[in-house]
C-alpha cells in the first residue's frame, strides 16, 4: 500500500513546486524593479534560469528523500520516479523556451517578464499533472497548464492571428476540460471517491458486488454505460492535451498563430505531461499490475486497443495533413499530431516497457521538435514568415542553421543514426513484444506512416539545399541560437549511438504507485 | 450563565441590535454632516452607473470589463475563505498560514496589476 | 412524504440535461461569448453531480463539495481568461464571430 502524508508533512517533499511557485511571483515583481532597465531581457533570463535550476536541485534531493513512491497531501500526489522524470522533463523544456524568446523578437522587452513568469506557473502546473493520483489534482495540474497556455497562446495581442489562436485554444480548451470535469464527476459517483489509486481494483469490486446483489441485467447494464462514458470522458481531455485525433482540431491552427518561442515549448511540454498522465490512469490507475489486466479492468471494452486505434489515426491524419502544408509551422503541428500518434502506441502496449519507451521517446522529441522550430524562429525572425518560400536555398543563407534543421528532421522521421531512430525502435519494439495481432498491424500502420513522413520533411531538406533562394541575403543568427543549435544537434547525434543511458533512465523511471 | 434555550442566539441579537443601530444612525448622521449639492444627474434614479432611461443595448467603455476580469477573480478568493473559516479552529496555525500563503499570492498579483496600470480609470 | 423527498436520480437527471443544454449551445452558437455561456453549463451540470453524489454517498467525506468549489473557482478564472481574449480579437477583427475567425489557413 502507497504511504501517504499529512499536509504538513508533505511539504518538505514539496520544494521543487514551491521555488516555482514563489519563483513566478519574484519574476513578475522583479520584472517591475528592472522595468527601466536596458538589460532587462537578459536580467529576466538569468533570474528564471536561476529559479528553475533551484528547482532542479530541489527536485533531486527530495527525489534522494524516499527510495519508493510516497503519497503527499493526504493523497492528492504522489512522488515516484516517473513523476521525478517528467520534472525534470518539464523544468528543461521550460528553460529552452525562456532561452530561446529572449533573441526572439516576438516578445517584447516590457512584456519578457510576464512570459517568464507564466511559463514557469506552467511548469508547475505540468509537474502537477504528472505526479497526480487525484482527480482534483489532476483537474487543477490541467486547468493551470491549460489557462496559462491559452493567454500565451495570444500574447501578441495586436497580432490578428495570434488572437484568434488563442481564441480558437479557449473555446476548444473549455469545451474539452468541461467534458472531462463531467466524466470526472459520473466517474466520483461509480467509485465513491476522487483518488485513482486502486481504481481497479475498486471497478471490479462494483462490477462482483452488481453481480452478486443480483440486480436487474438492465441496471448492470446502465452502470457499466456510465462507467465507460465516464472513462471516455476523462481520456477525451487528457486526449486533447496531446492532440490526438480526434481532440487534435485547435492544434494547427494555435501553434500556427502563438509566437514561435511558446509553439516549441507547447509542442513539447504539455504534450510530455499529457502522456505522464495518460500513462498514469491507463497503466498506472485502471490496472491492477502492470498492464495485462487493463483489457478488463473497465466494463470490458479492450482499451488498449482503443487506444491503438486512436494511435493509428492520429499518426494517419496527423502525417497526410501535413503533406501539402505550405506554412512551415502549421507542418511541424500536423507532425507533432502525428508524433502523438507514435508515442500512443507505447501507451497502448500498456506495459512496463510501453511506459519505457515513451518516456524515452518524449526526451529525445523534446531535443528534436524543439530544435526544428528554434531553426523555423531563426528564419521567421529575418522574414517574418513561415512559408516554404523562405526556406529555398536556406543552406546559401545561413549553412548551419540548414544543417541543424536537416539533421532534425531526419530525426523526427526516425532514420537511423539519429536519436529519433531510436526512440522510434523502442516504441515499436515495446508494442511488437505484446505479440497480439492487432499489435502487429499497428506497428505495420507506423512503419508506414513514417514512410510517409519522410516525404514531406525530405522535401524541405529538398528545398533547403537544392532550391535556389530567392534573395541572397544572409540571416543573422544570434550567437546564443547557434550555440543552442550546435546542443541540440549534438544530442541528438549522441542519442542516436550512445542511447543506453537514455535507456536504462527511463527504465528506471517506470515505477509508479501501485506495481513495480 | 444557566442553560437557557436563548443562550446561544444571545450574540446573534447582540449583532441584530448593532447592525440596526448603524443603519440607523448613518443617514441621520450623513444628513446633519454631509454637503448637500443637488444636481440633475444627483436626482435621477440610481442604475449601478449605466444610463437609466432609453435601449438597454448599447456599449459600454472596454474599461468596464477590465474591471470586471479583475472583480471576478479577487471576489472568487473567498470560496476558499469560507471552507477555512468554518473550520479555522480545527485547522489551527497551519491553516493560518496556508490562508496567509494564498492571500500573500492574491497581493502580489494585485500588486502588479495597480503598478501595470490596469486599476487607473482614466487613461 | 417519502416518495416526494428528490433522490439521487432527480438530480442526476438535472445535471445530464445541463450538460446536454450546454453541449447544445456550443455545438450550435457561432458567437465566442455564447459558446463560453455553453461551457459554464457543461462545468455547472459536472458541479450538481458532485454535490449529488456527495450527498447521497453511504460514508460521506465532503471530497465532492470540495470538488465543485474547485470547479467554481475554475470556471471563473477560465471566464476571466477567455473573456480577455475574446476582447483582444474584437479590438483587431471587431467581431467576436467564430466563423470570422479564419486568418490561419491558407
Amino acid at each position: 500500500m502507497l504511504p501517504v502524508l499529512n499536509n504538513a508533512d508533505s511539504l518538505a517533499y514539496f520544494w521543487p513546486e514551491m521555488i516555482l511557485t514563489a519563483g513566478a511571483m519574484g519574476v513578475f515583481l522583479f520584472d517591475l524593479a528592472v522595468a527601466k532597465s536596458p538589460r532587462r531581457i537578459l536580467w529576466l533570463t538569468v533570474a528564471s534560469l536561476g529559479v528553475l535550476a533551484a528547482a532542479a536541485l530541489a527536485t533531486s534531493h527530495v527525489a534522494g528523500l524516499s527510495p519508493t513512491p510516497i503519497g503527499l497531501f493526504n493523497g492528492l500526489l504522489v512522488l515516484d520516479p516517473w513523476a521525478v522524470f517528467f520534472k525534470y522533463l518539464s523544468w528543461a523544456v521550460t528553460a529552452l523556451a525562456i532561452l530561446i524568446a529572449g533573441p526572439s523578437l516576438e516578445v517584447a522587452s516590457e512584456r519578457m517578464g510576464e512570459y517568464c513568469a507564466l511559463l514557469l506557473a506552467v511548469a508547475v502546473g505540468m509537474s502537477l499533472m504528472a505526479s497526480s493520483t487525484d482527480m482534483l489534482m489532476m483537474v487543477i495540474g490541467v486547468e493551470l497548464v491549460s489557462m496559462v497556455s491559452y493567454a500565451l497562446a495570444g500574447f501578441k495581442k495586436h497580432d490578428r492571428k495570434s488572437s484568434e489562436a488563442a481564441l480558437k485554444y479557449v473555446v476548444y480548451g473549455g469545451v474539452a476540460s468541461g467534458m472531462m470535469l463531467f466524466g470526472m464527476s459520473y466517474l466520483y459517483g461509480l467509485l465513491g471517491t476522487t483518488n485513482l489509486v486502486g481504481t481497479a481494483a475498486r471497478m471490479n469490486a462494483q462490477a462482483a458486488m452488481l453481480a452478486q446483489a443480483g440486480v436487474a441485467a438492465s441496471v448492470a447494464g446502465a452502470g457499466r454505460v456510465a462507467m465507460v462514458v465516464a472513462v471516455v470522458l476523462v481520456l477525451s481531455g487528457v486526449g486533447y492535451k496531446i492532440a490526438s485525433v480526434p481532440w487534435h482540431m485547435w492544434c494547427p491552427d494555435v501553434y500556427e498563430g502563438a509566437p514561435t518561442p511558446f509553439t516549441a515549448f507547447l509542442s513539447v511540454g504539455p504534450k510530455a505531461a499529457g502522456f505522464a498522465l495518460a500513462v498514469r490512469i491507463l497503466y498506472g490507475a485502471m490496472s491492477v499490475s502492470g498492464g495485462a489486466d487493463l483489457a478488463t479492468a473497465v466494463a470490458d471494452v479492450p482499451w488498449p486497443q482503443v487506444v491503438g486505434v486512436i494511435a493509428g489515426l492520429t499518426m494517419t491524419v496527423g502525417n497526410f495533413a501535413a503533406l501539402n502544408q505550405t506554412n512551415l509551422k502549421r507542418m511541424l503541428a500536423y507532425s507533432s499530431i502525428a508524433h502523438a500518434g507514435y508515442i500512443l502506441m507505447g501507451v497502448a502496449a500498456a506495459s512496463e516497457t510501453g511506459s519505457q519507451s515513451v518516456a524515452l521517446y518524449l526526451v529525445v522529441y523534446l531535443f528534436m521538435n524543439l530544435g526544428a522550430f528554434l531553426v523555423v524562429g531563426i528564419v521567421g525572425r529575418l522574414s517574418g514568415s513561415e512559408s516554404i518560400f523562405e526556406y529555398r536555398g536556406l543552406s546559401a543563407r545561413a549553412p548551419f542553421a540548414a544543417v541543424a534543421f536537416a539533421v532534425f528532421l531526419f530525426s523526427l522521421t526516425g532514420l537511423p543514426p539519429l536519436a529519433g531512430f531510436v526512440g522510434k525502435f523502442h516504441l515499436f519494439k515495446a508494442l511488437v513484444d505484446r505479440g497480439g495481432s492487432w499489435q502487429i498491424t499497428l506497428a505495420i500502420v507506423g512503419l508506414l506512416n513514417s514512410a510517409v513522413s519522410l516525404y514531406y520533411y525530405a522535401r524541405i531538406v529538398k528545398a533547403m539545399f537544392l532550391d535556389k533562394p530567392h534573395t541572397e541575403e544572409r540571416i543573422a543568427v544570434p550567437a546564443s541560437y547557434n550555440l543552442l543549435l550546435g546542443a541540440l544537434v549534438g544530442l541528438v547525434l549522441v542519442f542516436g549511438v550512445y542511447f543506453d543511458g537514455l535507456r536504462q533512465l527511463a527504465g528506471s523511471s517506470v515505477v509508479l504507485f501501485g506495481h513495480s | 450563565m444557566s442553560p437557557s434555550p436563548v443562550g446561544p442566539y444571545l450574540p446573534l441579537a447582540v449583532t441584530l441590535l448593532v447592525s440596526g443601530l448603524m443603519a440607523a444612525a448613518l443617514p441621520v448622521l450623513a444628513h446633519f454632516l454631509g454637503p448637500r449639492r443637488a444636481s440633475k444627474v444627483k436626482s435621477e434614479s440610481f442604475e449601478c452607473g449605466s444610463v437609466s432611461e432609453g435601449s438597454a443595448r448599447q456599449r459600454f467603455a472596454v474599461k468596464f470589463y477590465v474591471v470586471a476580469l479583475l472583480f471576478i477573480v479577487f471576489d472568487i478568493e473567498t470560496v476558499f475563505l469560507y471552507p477555512w473559516a468554518v473550520n479555522f479552529k480545527a485547522l489551527g496555525w497551519f491553516g493560518y498560514a496556508e490562508v496567509a500563503a494564498f492571500a500573500a499570492t492574491l497581493l502580489v498579483g494585485l500588486a502588479y496589476v495597480w503598478k501595470k496600470g490596469a486599476l487607473e480609470w482614466e487613461t | 412524504m417519502s416518495q416526494l423527498a428528490p433522490g439521487l436520480p432527480h438530480f442526476l437527471v438535472v445535471g445530464a440535461v445541463l450538460f446536454a443544454l450546454g453541449t447544445y449551445t456550443v455545438v450550435t452558437r457561432t458567437n465566442a461569448v455564447g459558446i463560453l455561456m455553453g461551457v459554464e453549463l457543461i462545468l455547472n451540470a459536472a458541479n450538481v453531480n458532485f454535490v449529488a453524489f456527495d450527498r447521497f454517498n453511504p460514508s460521506p467525506h465532503l471530497s465532492g463539495q470540495v470538488f465543485s468549489l474547485f470547479v467554481i473557482v475554475l470556471a471563473a478564472a477560465e471566464a476571466a481568461v477567455a473573456l480577455a481574449i475574446v476582447l483582444a480579437v474584437y479590438l483587431n477583427t471587431k467581431t467576436i464571430d467564430v466563423t470570422e475567425a479564419d486568418t490561419l489557413r491558407e
